[in-house]
C-alpha cells in the first residue's frame, strides 16, 4: 500500500466516526433526548480536556492501563508458552486440549466475584479477569500458528545442522508468528473492554470507576468522558501493536 | 551396482579437470565411493482409510560420488519420498540408506536440500537466509557473511541480499533456496522437483545455471523430476521409477559430453534418442503425468 492509498483510507475510514457523532449531536438538537442526559458531543470534548488537565483523572487512567498492561502481558506469555508447548509436544497438547475446550467459551466474568474473594478489590483480581479473558484467543492462534508451520521450513533448518530442541525457537516460534500477533490483537481489544468491565462492576479507581461513579450521580457528561477516553487508548493501542507487528512480519506477505 | 560414470567419463577425456583432480589425490586406481547406498528399502504409509499403502517397494540404488543421478517418474510413484529418506527426514518403513557407508538416521548437513517449494525463512532477508547454515554451523558472523555474500553473487543475485523472500520472483527464490544449501557444504544436494514450479523460460535458464555451478565442484546430486528432457539434460543417469508400488523401473546411463549446452544438446540426435526412449518406455507401460 503506497502513501496515497494509506491516506484515502484513514479518510475514509474517518466518515462513519464523523456520521456517528452527527447522529449524536442530530439527536440532542431535534430534542429527541433530553441534554441532562445525553449531553451534546461538544460538551463532552470540552470537558475531557478539562479532565485530562487535571492529575486526578490522570491517575484514574493510569490505574486503568497499569491493569490492561499488566493482564495482557500476562496473557501473552502464558498464552504463547501454553500455545507452543501443545504444538511441540502430543502429550502436552493431550493435557491442555480438554481444559482449553472447557474453559473457553466460560464467561470469564463470571469468574469475577470468586476473584473479588479470593484476590480483593485492587488491582490484582481485576489482572487476573484480563489475563484470563485475553489468554485463550493468544492461546489458541499460538497453537494453531506453531501446528501449521511449513514441515519443510523445518526440514530445511535441520538439514543446516540446527538440533531439534533449538527448532522450536530458530523456526516454529518465527514462523508462527503472523499468527501469534493475530491473536494478541484480538486478546488486546477483549483487555479494553475487560479491563473496564471489571472496574465498572467493583473498583475505587480506574476509568470503569468514573463512568459508574458519574452515572449513579447523573452527571451524564462524566459519565461520557471515560468512554471516549477508553475507546481512543484502545485505538492509540492497537495502532503501537500494529507498528511492532509490521515490523516483526516485514518479511511475511500480506501483513 | 553399476560402474561409477565419473570414471567412465573420465577415461574418455570428457572431464579433465576431475580427472586431474583425481590423478593427484590417488595416483594409484582408487577405488569408487559409493556416496549413496539405499539398500531395500521398503515405504509403507497408512492411508486415511487406516489402509497400508506401499509407497516404495524394494529399492536398492547406489549413487557414486560426483554423480548427477536424476530419479525420474509420475507423480505419486515415491520419487521424493526416496529423497526425504536420504535426507533422513523420513525414516523408511524397511531396509538402510547410508552416507559413505554410514546408516542415515536423521537430517544432517552432508545432504542438503532444495525444494520445489523453496521453503525459505520468510522472517529472514536473502542474506539472512543464505547466512542461516554456516552460523549454525559455527561460522563467525563476519566470515559466514563474506561466504554467504559470494555465493549470492554467483546464483546471479548480487545486490539482493536485503530483499525478503516475499519481494523476489519464484526462479530468484530457488536461487537463493540453491545458495542456502550450498552454503553448507553438504556433499550431496537433494533436489525435490526444484523447477517444477516455474515457468518454461526461468526454468531453462535455471537448469542451466545449475548445470554451470555444478562443473565448478561436481557435488553429488541426487535430483527428482518428472521431466524426461531435463532428466536427461541434466544427469549423468536416469534412474525410473513407476508407481503403485513405487520401484525403479530402469536404471538408464547418459552419454552426452560435459560441460553441456542446451542448444547444442537440442539438436544433438543422441540426445534426442535418449528423450525419445525414456518417453516410449514409459507409454509402454502406460503411464502417463510425465512431461514430454
Amino acid at each position: 500500500m503506497n502513501g496515497r492509498d494509506a491516506t484515502r483510507d484513514v479518510l475514509l475510514g474517518l466518515i462513519p466516526i464523523a456520521l456517528l457523532l452527527a447522529i449524536w449531536q442530530g439527536t440532542v438538537s431535534l430534542g429527541l433526548a433530553p441534554p441532562t442526559l445525553l449531553p451534546p458531543p461538544g460538551l463532552v470534548f470540552m470537558r475531557m480536556a478539562q479532565l485530562l488537565a487535571t492529575a486526578s483523572f490522570n491517575q484514574e487512567i493510569l490505574a486503568t492501563l497499569f491493569r490492561l498492561f499488566a493482564g495482557f502481558s500476562i496473557a501473552v506469555v502464558l498464552g504463547i508458552a501454553i500455545g507452543l508447548a501443545a504444538a511441540v509436544s502430543p502429550a502436552i497438547n493431550a493435557a491442555v486440549r480438554p481444559v482449553v475446550r472447557v474453559l473457553a467459551p466460560l464467561p470469564k466474568v463470571a469468574l469475577y466475584p470468586a476473584l473479588l474473594l479470593l484476590l480483593g478489590f485492587g488491582h490484582e483480581s481485576k489482572i487476573t479477569l484480563v489475563a484470563a479473558d485475553a489468554l485463550f484467543p493468544i492461546l489458541l492462534s499460538t497453537y494453531y500458528g506453531a501446528s501449521t508451520v511449513e514441515q519443510k521450513l523445518i526440514w530445511s533448518a535441520m538439514a543446516a545442522g540446527t538440533p531439534p530442541r533449538e527448532i522450536l525457537f530458530k523456526v516454529i516460534l518465527p514462523g508462527a508468528a503472523p499468527s501469534i500477533l493475530t491473536g494478541c490483537r484480538i486478546g488486546l481489544v477483549i483487555s479494553c473492554i475487560v479491563v473496564f468491565l471489571a472496574e465498572m462492576i467493583t473498583s475505587t479507581d480506574g476509568l470503569g470507576h468514573v463512568l459508574i461513579t458519574a452515572a449513579r450521580t447523573f452527571q451524564a457528561v462524566d459519565m461520557f468522558v471515560p468512554l471516549i477516553t477508553i475507546s481512543l487508548l484502545g485505538l492509540i493501542l492497537n495502532g503501537l501493536l500494529q507498528a511492532v507487528r509490521s515490523y516483526l512480519l516485514r518479511g511475511f506477505p500480506e501483513v | 551396482m553399476f560402474v561409477s560414470d565419473v570414471e567412465k567419463a573420465a577415461s574418455m577425456n570428457l572431464m579433465p579437470s576431475r580427472s586431474d583432480l583425481k590423478a593427484e589425490a590417488a595416483p594409484a586406481a582408487k577405488p569408487t565411493i559409493a556416496m549413496i547406498e539405499i539398500d531395500h528399502v521398503s515405504q509403507v504409509f497408512q492411508t486415511s482409510s487406516r489402509q497400508d499403502h506401499l509407497a516404495l517397494s524394494d529399492i536398492s540404488l547406489t549413487v557414486d560420488d560426483g554423480a548427477f543421478v536424476s530419479i525420474l517418474g509420475p507423480s505419486g510413484c515415491g520419487k521424493s519420498t526416496l529423497l526425504y529418506i536420504v535426507g533422513g527426514f523420513v525414516a523408511p518403513t524397511r531396509g538402510t540408506a547410508r552416507m559413505k557407508g554410514n546408516p542415515i538416521t536423521g537430517p544432517g548437513p552432508d545432504r542438503g536440500p532444495v525444494f520445489q517449494e523453496f521453503a525459505l525463512f520468510p522472517w529472514k532477508s536473502v542474506l539472512g537466509n543464505v547466512m542461516y547454515g554456516p552460523r549454525q554451523q559455527g561460522v563467525k558472523a563476519a566470515e559466514a557473511e563474506a561466504q554467504s555474500r559470494a555465493l549470492i553473487e554467483m546464483v546471479g543475485l548480487k545486490g539482493f541480499e536485503h530483499f525478503y523472500p516475499k519481494e523476489l520472483s519464484g526462479g530468484m527464490k530457488q536461487r537463493v533456496a540453491l545458495a542456502r544449501t550450498l552454503a553448507y557444504h553438504p556433499a550431496v544436494l537433494l533436489m525435490d522437483e526444484p523447477f517444477g514450479a516455474l515457468d518454461a523460460h526461468t526454468r531453462t535458464r535455471l537448469q542451466n545455471d545449475l548445470l554451470n555451478i555444478w562443473e565448478r565442484d561436481r557435488k553429488t546430486v541426487l535430483f527428482v523430476t518428472h521431466s524426461v528432457e531435463e532428466a536427461v539434460f541434466l544427469s549423468d543417469k536416469v534412474v525410473m521409477m513407476s508407481r503403485s508400488p513405487g520401484r525403479i523401473r530402469q536404471i538408464i546411463d547418459i552419454d552426452l559430453p560435459r560441460p553441456r549446452r542446451r542448444t547444442e544438446l537440442l539438436l544433438d540426435p543422441r540426445y534426442q534418442k535418449y528423450v525419445v526412449d525414456i518417453e516410449r518406455m514409459f507409454d509402454d507401460a502406460g503411464d502417463d503425468e510425465l512431461q514430454p
